[in-house]
């Protein structure tokens, strides 16, 4: 064992909600950069009474660098959606470090690193291998849509302020232990079992 | 893949002339010469994308200088794969403890290289230790890593030449260039 296995532990065994997010994780041991899988919960929209409506757990944090990596290597329609989750993120919470990572940016790692078979998989829903985001009762519409049909397209890119929910600066955020990712993985994979086909 | 036997017209736009990157790197010789003035530098070059700024740069700096050779695994390469993590393929070939270290790159893009690269260097306890990139790709930065010299700062594009490769060809152009989507899509 490294000294770099040895310091971040047997290596964690993540259910990855699509294939990019397992080869990004791969790149980042390859190069022995310590990572977290979808770590933290920010909640971004709140109704009148102060419940979460929407949440929004970045794909990796990099405790080291202190940075998140959101990976968006869906279709171009919902990348409107991420981004406009990471800019409220970033309205929320102005001392978090955030990096998007387009499927152009991950399209041209993959060439970098001479994979370019890969980079077909990684578009559209090809490379989805199940689907993430729903989070012990802290999700709020949009998520539960995200996780259960990324391909079907979706209600989103509805502003907050016309669709009637008012967002609340409220920068608590929770951090899920490694268990409770595992769970809500596997409920977010069950619900898209029993999803209904679009 | 396969490139052209004319490799140029895989180069879809050149985007730095020969001569650019010469006044460039002299500009850059001049600096560190400055900078380092009264010090004996160790240029530590990162095979095989730096040799040819490396050979450029080393012959603009107006210093006594020793150089030496580390050349590390690729994501992807097929040597690596059975151990997952990156390695030293090439090792410095002399101490580089107490010394002043300028670890020369051809580009620098997700930063994950040459973050590798710092921790291991320090690790060996140089007196002090910058990076010299001939190339800056800030779009790709996934680890922030500070830049004592930065040739020039290029846009989010495939780049080859002076050094830069695809499937280890391009590296002889005298010029950098945008890489035609036709000739890595292939």
């Amino acid at each position: 064992m490294t000294d770099f296995e040895a310091a971040r532990g047997p290596h964690p065994d993540y259910a990855f909600a699509h294939a990019s997010e397992a080869e990004l994780g791969r790149i980042l041991d390859f190069y022995q950069v310590a990572w977290e899988y979808e770590p933290t919960v920010f909640p971004i929209l709140w109704d009148l009474d102060g419940n979460v409506l929407e949440s929004f757990a970045p794909d990796f944090f990099l405790p080291d660098l202190e940075l998140f990596i959101e990976l968006t290597t869906l279709q171009q329609r919902l990348v409107r959606k991420k981004n406009r989750k990471v800019r409220r993120l970033r309205e929320l919470y102005p001392g978090l470090r955030i990096k998007l990572f387009y499927a152009r940016d991950f399209r041209a790692l993959m060439l970098k690193y001479g994979r370019s078979a890969l980079v077909s998989e990684f578009s559209g829903t090809l490379g989805q291998v199940t689907s993430h985001q729903e989070v012990d009762g802290t999700v709020g519409p949009e998520d539960r849509l995200d996780g259960l049909d990324r391909s079907a397209g979706s209600k989103d890119d509805t502003d907050p302020a016309e669709s009637g929910w008012i967002a609340e600066p409220g920068p608590r955020y929770e951090r899920r232990s490694r268990s409770a990712r595992r769970r809500a993985v596997r409920r977010a994979a069950a619900a898209t079992i029993h999803a209904p086909a679009t | 893949m396969k490139a052209s036997q004319d490799m140029k017209a895989d180069v879809a736009e050149v985007l730095l002339t020969e001569e650019q990157i010469a006044a460039r790197v002299a500009e850059l010789g001049r600096q560190i010469s400055a900078d380092y003035a009264g010090h004996e530098v160790t240029l530590v070059s990162v095979l095989k994308g730096s040799l040819p700024f490396m050979a450029d740069l080393m012959r603009r700096i107006d210093l006594p200088l020793r150089i030496d050779l580390m050349e590390v695994s690729s994501y992807g390469g097929t040597a690596t794969e059975s151990s997952g993590l990156v390695r030293i393929l090439k090792d410095l070939s002399a101490p580089i403890d107490g010394r002043d270290v300028l670890l020369v790159e051809d580009i620098i893009d997700t930063g994950l290289t040459l973050n590798y690269l710092l921790r291991y260097l320090k690790g060996k306890n140089p007196r002090s230790i910058k990076v010299c990139a001939l190339l800056d790709k800030p779009a790709r930065r996934l680890v922030e890593i500070p830049l004592g010299y930065v040739g020039f700062e290029i846009p989010d594009a495939f780049v080859v030449g002076y050094g830069l490769d695809f499937g280890e060809v391009y590296r002889n152009l005298r010029f950098v260039g945008v890489l035609r989507p036709a000739a890595y899509e292939s």
